[in-house]
């Protein structure tokens, strides 16, 4: 029998890091103490979506899931995906549709855009919707996240079909 | 649910082991999405079964044999000739949800919305438990009551097995929510054998609107013998009535909620003639 220590390890934004935990502590709780504050808390019970990480090339609620259960796993976090200085392709879109409005929403919603554009080889509107479909809004700015990541899958495509490579970093 | 410890178990008679010494102080957790809606008097220790090797869908003589910690997204994307699976779990809360959620974690502790018990029991699935020596349960056993109640002991369940849809078997189900990622409202779900148009066996089940997923024996007993046809099913449909105990929710009164259900049920049924009919071809 392996007694767990008070330790979680495993791959965060690509780094190997281990942190004390506690074994009732939710993944959302490490992630944010240790400054990985990018992920936010919304419902606390895995409906909102403004907790959204990627979990193994997955999107999950880190809000519901205990820290213990990543031990040896890869996760990725908004940090990862873009920043102030350098965003990715779908938080330029956001950007320039006017689309954040009080904006504690788009993280998740960035993550959730992410998995869609690196697990699916097309972006039709019913695969796009979802994965979009477990992010809400409470500002109901719907509309203009759609438009830009409509713009986003759009141009992807496009790109495919004319037989180009996406951008090398299209979101990191 | 609060956890006063996290173990790790090697192996599959390990998980049982610490299970059975916990008791009720002791909990196994796959995905762990539903543990919000439970309490416990007491913090309990988590056996996490999610690393033990059962993870997987694979054809295996007349079943898919779908393990026990298998993601819910897993069964949504998985593709085979006759595999009907993915068709409700595609509507099963959000991605985010269908990515931990397992179908274990779904049958083991059944919610009053839970959808996929109704369609194993439309299926005729077989549950297979290990306490020591591995066992097979029926569909019709399994949620005769609360399977949790089964789990008490350290009993543990490792896969879930999928009978094929044969030559002339279709399949149908229908989900209704006030939303994508909504709770059900009504989930049904219907397996009918034609021969030759007419239905030569139907299981038919629902789930939701009731206070626990169960067949529709009286649904069942109006299609079988009878032509697959829209009047029928329209008939049998009207059957649900006596059948089960409709409950109304969120605002909506409990005739509303047995409405829903029988054009739910013409739905489904419809859907698993159409399987029946084309995918023979």
């Amino acid at each position: 029998m392996t007694h767990h220590a008070p330790t979680v390890s495993f791959t965060l934004n690509g780094e190997a890091k281990t942190f004390v935990t506690e074994p009732d502590e939710k993944l959302l709780a490490l992630l944010r103490r240790e400054g990985y504050r990018g992920t936010k808390y919304g419902c606390g019970q895995g409906t909102c979506g403004a907790c959204t990480v990627m979990l193994d090339g997955r999107a999950v609620y880190a809000c519901i899931l205990y820290a213990q259960q990543v031990e040896g796993r890869e996760v990725r976090t908004i940090e990862n995906v873009g920043t102030l200085d350098e965003p990715s392709e779908f938080q330029t879109e956001l950007i320039n549709a006017g689309a954040v409005q009080c904006g504690y929403c788009i993280p998740g919603m960035v993550m959730s855009a992410t998995a869609l554009m690196e697990n699916e080889p097309t972006y039709d509107d019913e695969i796009a919707r979802e994965y979009m479909d477990g992010n809400l809004c409470r500002c109901t700015g719907y509309e203009k996240i759609w438009v830009a990541l409509r713009k986003v899958l759009d141009r992807r495509e496009a790109a495919a079909a004319a037989g180009q490579k996406p951008d090398a970093h299209p979101h990191r | 649910m609060k956890l006063c410890e996290f173990i790790r178990p090697a192996n599959l008679a390990e998980a049982r082991d610490r299970l059975r010494e916990l008791g009720q102080r002791g909990m196994a957790l796959a995905g762990g999405t539903a543990l919000h809606f439970m309490q416990a008097p007491e913090p309990v220790t988590a056996v996490d079964i999610t690393r033990l090797g059962l993870s997987y869908i694979r054809p295996e003589g007349e079943s898919f044999v779908i393990g026990a910690t298998t993601p819910i997204a897993d069964i949504q994307r998985y593709r085979a000739p006759r595999w009907a699976m993915h068709e409700v779990c595609r509507r099963i809360s959000t991605h985010q949800i269908r990515n931990v959620s397992t179908i274990g974690g779904n049958i083991c502790r059944v919610f009053p919305w839970a959808d996929v018990p109704v369609v194993l029991l439309a299926m005729n699935a077989r549950m297979v438990t290990y306490s020591g020596k591995e066992q097979e349960i029926g569909a019709d056993d399994f949620f005769a009551s609360q399977p949790a109640q089964r789990f008490r002991d350290g009993e543990l369940l490792t896969a879930v097995k999928v009978p094929n849809l044969r030559m002339h078997h279709g399949f149908g189900s229908v989900k209704v929510g006030r939303n994508a990622a909504a709770f059900s409202l009504v989930t049904v779900a219907s397996v009918l054998e034609l021969e030759n148009n007419n239905i030569k066996a139907a299981r038919v089940a629902a789930g939701s609107a009731i206070p626990f997923p169960r067949r529709l024996l009286d649904v069942e007993a109006a299609l079988v013998g009878r032509e697959a046809t829209a009047a029928v099913f329209q008939e049998a449909a009207t059957k649900a009535k006596a059948a089960a105990n409709w409950r109304g929710r969120e605002g909506m009164s409990a005739d509303y909620i047995q409405h829903l259900a029988e054009v739910s049920l013409i739905d489904a049924l419809e859907r698993a003639a159409t399987f029946a009919r084309t995918r023979d071809a």
